[in-house]
């Protein structure tokens, strides 16, 4: 086993349960900002967002 | 239907919180001021308990952070959320209980600490009587802010404006960390123990911890920024979906970053390579928000020669910038080995809470002021005045807390060359001295813009008083 492959092993079988719910948590809060994010950058939401910033200037 | 009337908000209690904000921000840096020249001259403890470096520090977080921070954040939440959903508050009367309360909480925190009634855990000192006090007014304060956004009228404010959203992250967060660290088993009236234990206890008292900052001093104060820098600018806000990008990242990264405090000690090795590596991938958003604000004045930057209001607030966010790009650095495991239990650390928050916290929270009041009491600034050079005191108090603060910091953790880790220290600890406290002075010369540079601003705000609102009772007078 090369060093790297040492560094990136894993003994599944000894994951406890709270292991495995931090890395089920872990990995969902990631896929999570990945959807956020990518529904925020979409060019077709541009319009729509950059409108809002106006709207604060007349409020008083 | 008269289409041309201005809205009216219930300005009463955002009024009462703005003058306590400015009047606590006065006692707790006196506090931090008198605790920072008890380190340079101990003597000046005078022998009283209540009145010790280990109490008056307390005192001086629980003050600056929580009474200044906390009204601060009240003011400017109850006064935005108003405007930006174009509704009165859902309950004024309930708001005017949350600040009354919240106000009886904070000083009596502060009598108790002084008395050495304390949990022990950092930032959270409160015993459990108080602490179940304060976490019911906040759930007041949050409620009511939710609401008010739930009755606005969806049809004319259908989105609802960034800056809330970071408020209510922030409320929200600081609601679960705050009673979860303080579950507690009370023993008698005045002193209770942690349900948690060990490592478990320092896990949960830094996940508390940092997030207080992330939270509480971070999230809180960027709805501040994403509010009142365009509107101080007269400009909109650079990059909306900037803005969007930079709350949803903060609010996914900043609660991992906890562990970064307890490099080095009993807790899993992994927990705290997950807080570095977190922290230093919040970089990003922070610098994010922190050019969003910035490049806000693109095109108009001639104006920070003239708006002293603006330039606090633009300051706020190049302190924001420097000390989110310090703090990353200082999780990594090679520089949290020097830095960490120095004054490294205390210089590094400084820049934070004087710097950002309170540089954006003084913009934004000064900008309430004119705008709840419809008037001008008493006096625009005194602010002028304040801002050259506060920042240059802020970085001799920094800098004094940097070289002694620096020199500390080289100190004590220096080696001579049969393998034993090269300094006793007493020889690295005695090489801190003529920092200490110099941090304590910074802090009181802070203090004194911090009363020119009290004083400048009273005769402002003396004046609009008078202003406005002379009409009155005319036709009496």
């Amino acid at each position: 086993m090369s060093s790297i492959e040492h560094y990136f092993s894993t003994d599944w079988s000894a994951l406890t349960g709270q292991d495995w719910a931090g890395l089920i948590i872990t990995v969902l809060v990631f896929v999570g900002m990945l959807i956020t994010f990518s529904l925020a950058l979409r060019p077709s939401k541009r319009k729509e967002l950059e409108e809002q910033k106006h709207k604060i200037l007349e409020d008083d | 239907m008269d289409t041309t009337a201005q809205p009216q908000y219930d300005n009463g209690v955002v009024k009462y919180l703005t003058v306590g904000a400015i009047v606590f921000l006065v006692i707790g840096t006196f506090f931090g001021t008198f605790a920072a020249s008890q380190l340079a001259w101990p003597a000046l403890n005078f022998d009283i308990a209540e009145i010790t470096f280990a109490r008056l520090r307390v005192m001086h977080t629980n003050t600056v952070i929580f009474a200044f921070g906390g009204m601060t954040l009240m003011a400017t939440a109850f006064y935005t959320v108003q405007r930006t959903n174009g509704v009165k508050l859902w309950s004024n009367s309930m708001a005017w209980w949350t600040a009354i309360l919240f106000t009886i909480g904070l000083l009596l925190t502060v009598v108790s600490i002084s008395l050495g009634m304390t949990t022990g855990k950092e930032y959270h000192e409160q015993e459990w009587p108080l602490a179940i006090a304060i976490a019911v007014v906040w759930t007041m304060y949050t409620f009511n802010f939710v609401m008010t956004i739930a009755i606005r009228n969806k049809e004319t404010h259908s989105h609802v404006y960034v800056s809330n959203w970071f408020f209510l992250g922030m409320m929200i967060a600081i609601t679960y960390l705050y009673v979860v660290n303080g579950l507690a088993i009370p023993v008698s009236l005045f002193r209770s123990y942690s349900m948690f234990a060990g490592v478990q206890d320092a896990m949960i008292q830094w996940w508390w911890g940092h997030n207080a900052v992330g939270f509480f001093l971070t999230a809180g104060f960027l709805a501040i920024m994403y509010y009142f820098v365009p509107k101080q600018a007269q400009r909109p806000i650079y990059s909306y979906r900037l803005s969007v990008i930079h709350f949803w990242a903060l609010m996914f990264g900043y609660v991992w970053l906890g562990a970064h405090h307890l490099q080095y000690t009993a807790l899993p090795d992994w927990t705290g390579s997950l807080g570095a590596v977190i922290s230093l991938a919040m970089i990003i958003p922070s610098w994010g928000g922190a050019l969003n604000g910035m490049l806000t004045l693109s095109g108009a930057w001639d104006r920070l020669r003239t708006d002293y209001i603006l330039r606090f607030l633009i300051i706020s966010l190049a302190f924001y910038a420097m000390s989110t790009f310090e703090g990353p650095v200082m999780a990594a495991k090679t520089v949290n080995a020097l830095s960490h239990y120095t004054d490294w650390t205390v210089g590094h928050v400084h820049s934070g809470a004087l710097g950002w916290v309170a540089m954006v929270s003084i913009g934004a009041l000064y900008h309430m002021v004119m705008k709840l009491w419809k008037t001008e600034m008493y006096s625009m050079q005194l602010i002028n005045f304040h801002f050259w005191l506060a920042t240059i108090g802020t970085v001799f603060y920094i800098v004094a807390m940097w070289v002694s910091g620096i020199m500390q953790g080289l100190m004590w880790r220096a080696y001579d060359e049969y393998g034993t220290l090269a300094y006793t600890f007493a020889e690295s406290v005695a090489a801190m001295h003529p920092y200490y002075a110099m941090r304590a010369f910074g802090g009181l540079l802070f203090f004194s813009g911090a009363v020119v601003m009290l004083y400048n705000v009273v005769m402002t609102i003396r004046m609009a008083n008078a202003r406005a009772s002379k009409p009155v007078e005319a036709t009496a």
